[in-house]
Parts: C-alpha cells; sequence; structure tokens
C-alpha cells in the first residue's frame, strides 16, 4: 500500500519533470511559438497585466503627490490647501504636458520612419532579470505583428518582437542576451555585432566582432547598419561607455549603453511592413538607402 | 481545492511581479515571488511531493510565459526547486521570519543559478551571465518570503478549516480505529 503510493508520487514527479523537459525542447526548436494553451493564458495573462500597470501608476501618482502634500503642510496650514491644490494641477499639467510631449514625439518618429509602423503600450518590463522581455498592448492592427520585428521609440531601438499572442507582444529587449543586432560606428565605418550583456546592473551591450584596428573612443554613437535584414539602417542605439584595455585578439572588447531607458518604457513603434528597398540612387534623396529586408 | 487555491494567488503575484517595477524604486530586478509559492508548497508538510511538483510545474509554466522566457525553463528549475525544498524540510524545520527570510535567499540563488544553466543549454548565444543580479534578487527575496509564506500558511489553516467542517481535516480514519462519536 506504502510502496505503491510512493511508486504513484515518483511517477507524477517523473512525469511533470518529463513535461517541463518536453516544453524545454520544443521551445528551444521553434523559439517564439505558441500553443494554442498559451495563447489561451495569455489572453487571460494580458488584461490583468494591463489593469496591473494601470493601478500601479495610479498608486505611483498618488504617492507622490502625498509626500508633497505633507512637506507643504509643515511649512503653513493656510497655504496648503491653496497650494496643494495648485501643485497638483501643476503635476497633472505636467504629467499631461508630457505625455502630449511623448506622443509627439512618438508621431514624429512615425513620420520619419520609411515605413508602416503602429503604437503599443508597455504593459510590464523585466519580469526575470534573466530575460530582459517587455510585453506590449496593441489596440489596434491584429495580425500584421510578427516575429523579428522591429520595435522603436523617439530615442531609439527598444529591440524586436519575439513573441506575438493575440493583441499582446512579447519584444526582445536589444540588451537581452540572445539578442544580436548588426550595428554601425557612424564615425569610424566599423561594424559589429551588437549583444546584450547579462548580469550587469545596468542595461548595457557589447559590441561582437569590432575589429581591433577601428579607432572607436568613448562617446561614440552606434546606429543600425541595416544588415542583416531586420532592422533599417541608422536608427539610433546608445553610445560607447567603455573600451577594455588589453583584451587579445582579433576583436576589441567595447560597452555601449543604449539610448534607450529600459525602465522607463512607456509607449512604442512596432515596424509593421519592411522599409522601401535599397535605393539605386541615394544622392537623389534625403532619406538613407535601404538594405533588404525579410521578417522571418 | 486547495491546489487551485494557491495556484489563483500564484498567477496574481506573478502578474504583480512582471508589473512591481511600475512602483518599486529599485530598476531592474524584482523578488522572485513565483519562487516563494513553489518554496511554500515543498516545504510544507501538508503537501504531497507529486502535488507540490505538480503546482511547481504550473507556476513554473505560468512564469514562462508571463516573463517572456522560453517555455519549460522556469517549469523545469522550479519542480527541481521544490524537490530541494522538500529535501531540505526533512532536515530542517524552517519556521519564523529569519530562517523564512534564509531559506528564500537560499534557494532564490539555487534557482538562479539553474535558470541560467538551463538557459544557456535553451539558448545557448545567452551564455552563463546574469548572475551578478542574483544577490540582489535573492535579497528581495528573502525580504518578501516571510509575508509570502505566512500568506500560504493562512490560506492553507482556511483550506484545512473548511475540510475540518465537512470531517475530512484527518483524512480517512483507519481500520480499527474506533469512530470518534463512539
Amino acid at each position: 500500500m506504502v510502496a505503491s503510493k510512493r511508486l504513484r508520487e515518483a511517477a507524477v514527479v517523473a512525469g511533470t519533470l518529463l513535461a517541463a523537459i518536453v516544453a524545454l525542447r520544443l521551445s528551444a526548436r521553434n523559439p517564439g511559438e505558441l500553443s494554442t494553451l498559451d495563447r489561451g493564458i495569455l489572453r487571460l495573462v494580458s488584461p490583468a497585466q494591463a489593469a496591473m500597470s494601470i493601478i500601479a501608476r495610479a498608486i505611483t501618482g498618488v504617492a507622490g503627490r502625498y509626500v508633497e502634500l505633507t512637506h507643504v503642510r509643515a511649512e503653513n496650514d493656510t497655504l496648503v490647501r491653496e497650494n496643494s491644490k495648485l501643485r497638483t494641477e501643476l503635476i497633472e499639467m505636467r504629467r499631461l504636458a508630457e505625455e502630449s510631449g511623448r506622443y509627439q514625439r512618438l508621431l514624429g518618429l512615425r513620420d520619419v520612419t520609411p515605413a508602416e509602423t503602429i503604437a503599443a503600450r508597455v504593459i510590464a518590463v523585466d519580469a526575470s532579470p534573466y530575460f530582459r522581455v517587455a510585453r506590449v498592448e496593441i489596440d489596434r492592427g491584429d495580425g500584421m505583428v510578427r516575429r523579428g520585428m522591429p520595435v522603436l521609440t523617439p530615442e531609439g531601438v527598444v529591440g524586436r518582437i519575439n513573441r506575438v499572442s493575440g493583441k499582446s507582444s512579447d519584444v526582445m529587449l536589444l540588451v537581452d542576451p540572445r539578442s544580436a543586432i548588426d550595428v554601425l560606428i557612424p564615425r569610424t565605418g566599423g561594424r559589429g555585432i551588437l549583444r546584450g550583456k547579462s548580469g550587469e546592473n545596468g542595461y548595457r551591450c557589447s559590441i561582437e566582432y569590432l575589429a581591433r584596428g577601428e579607432p572607436a573612443r568613448e562617446g561614440d554613437a552606434v546606429v543600425t547598419s541595416g544588415l542583416g535584414g531586420s532592422f533599417p539602417r541608422n536608427l539610433a542605439i546608445g553610445h560607447i561607455t567603455h573600451i577594455f584595455p588589453g583584451a587579445v585578439g582579433l576583436y576589441q572588447d567595447v560597452e555601449v549603453t543604449p539610448d534607450v531607458d529600459f525602465a522607463r518604457l512607456a509607449d512604442v513603434l512596432v515596424i509593421v511592413a519592411p522599409p522601401p528597398a535599397a535605393d539605386p540612387d541615394p544622392g537623389s534623396h534625403h532619406l538613407p538607402a535601404r538594405g533588404l529586408t525579410v521578417y522571418r | 481545492m486547495r491546489s487551485a487555491v494557491t495556484l489563483t494567488v500564484a498567477f496574481l503575484l506573478l502578474i504583480l511581479q512582471s508589473t512591481v517595477l511600475e512602483i518599486a524604486p529599485m530598476h531592474m530586478v524584482a523578488p522572485s515571488l513565483g519562487l516563494l509559492v513553489v518554496m511554500h508548497v515543498g516545504l510544507s508538510s501538508k503537501w504531497t511531493v507529486s502535488s507540490a511538483a505538480v503546482v511547481s510545474f504550473v507556476t513554473g509554466y505560468l512564469f514562462d510565459l508571463v516573463s517572456g522566457a522560453p517555455q519549460g525553463v522556469h517549469a523545469f528549475v522550479f519542480v527541481i526547486m521544490s524537490l530541494c525544498a522538500r529535501a531540505l524540510a526533512t532536515r530542517v524545520a524552517v519556521q519564523g521570519i529569519v530562517l523564512g527570510a534564509a531559506a528564500a535567499f537560499v534557494t532564490s540563488l539555487i534557482s538562479a543559478a539553474l535558470v541560467v544553466i538551463v538557459r544557456a543549454q535553451v539558448a545557448p548565444e545567452g551564455g552563463y551571465g546574469g548572475l551578478r543580479q542574483a544577490p540582489v534578487e535573492a535579497l528581495l527575496t528573502g525580504i518578501c518570503g516571510p509575508f509570502v509564506l505566512g500568506l500560504f500558511r493562512r490560506i492553507d489553516g482556511k483550506v484545512d478549516n473548511a475540510r475540518s467542517r465537512v470531517g475530512l481535516a484527518r483524512g480517512p480514519r483507519p481500520l480499527g480505529d474506533p469512530a470518534p462519536w463512539k
């Protein structure tokens, strides 16, 4: 009786481990693929995350206002009411102005991006420190978003779509160690592969395969090269913040800090259509030539 | 019943974990609340090893979906961690705030190492990096540990009370054991 119970327990434990290993193998073979069950769960999760995100932002706003109010109350009781009212209005106006500015910058980016884009709202960032992934929600454009599509903000490249489930999608941030983007240093013309640095207490990347002879300097801007078939050319990535001396071999060890503040991601643009094909006469246009782009 | 309640709370905690960075003053790292669910089911004698493993698997799988990690990474690690927690519970009685926090801290560190190892197998391009944040994550998990474990103990207690009201609190009566009303 006891032996059979133990056997049953062991079988269940082995079954769960086996199921986990099968899930691992499937996800390794088809990264980004979601089963019907997964899609169903994500359809439940995304609205909950969006609601929680709204609540969290509201709490932050209320807490901030409370701190300000208590500080003013200590000065003068009579002035506090008037002061707090004005401050609250000011905070609200600033928030609205900031929001308006954010949308205007996003619209500006949309105007200068020579490809079809749709806006998306970030509902979750970095649930796990070992996978730098943000979840975005798109109100319109069901079925338009696909894996591999670039994601931008006015500050620069955010990453690319990794998984799609209905209105929500996972964006693999460019600081994720699995991310690889072909980049260019405009000042020198040097090229390399930008890869996310894991394990850093900050959002950082490194450039791999940057030839040792390249005269890269700290402060140099880094942009997308347009090669590799995913990202349009000349999109801002970040700046070189450190060049590690003493490394041996053919390539340099260069650290890049992205221009995008991933901790404060709020609204992003997804490029849903590839940019125009390479221009045969780039001198006749202001826009840079675009490479061949195929989303897989 | 207990599994369903635990999984519902686990689901809510995972949603909270994925959005906690919005309100928390620290960026980059959040406490691993899902792992605390696994710790509870692994440490508690009220849970059988098999039910703890199943709940851990489901919690891990949910976390994989919520966090955008490849499916199976946290599911596998959480099952392993529930077995480790059970092994720990047979040797040490993890009770009280200090022991709870310490156990959560250590479990979080081990879990982080396992996640990085499994990630390197699934996505080799990611390498073995990522452990520099593990101590901070473990510290936050350790701070949250006693509260979350206490919450789950209360939930277990409530579920047990409901069972006891219908006479199921102690499980089936052994053969030959006189009924309590005799």
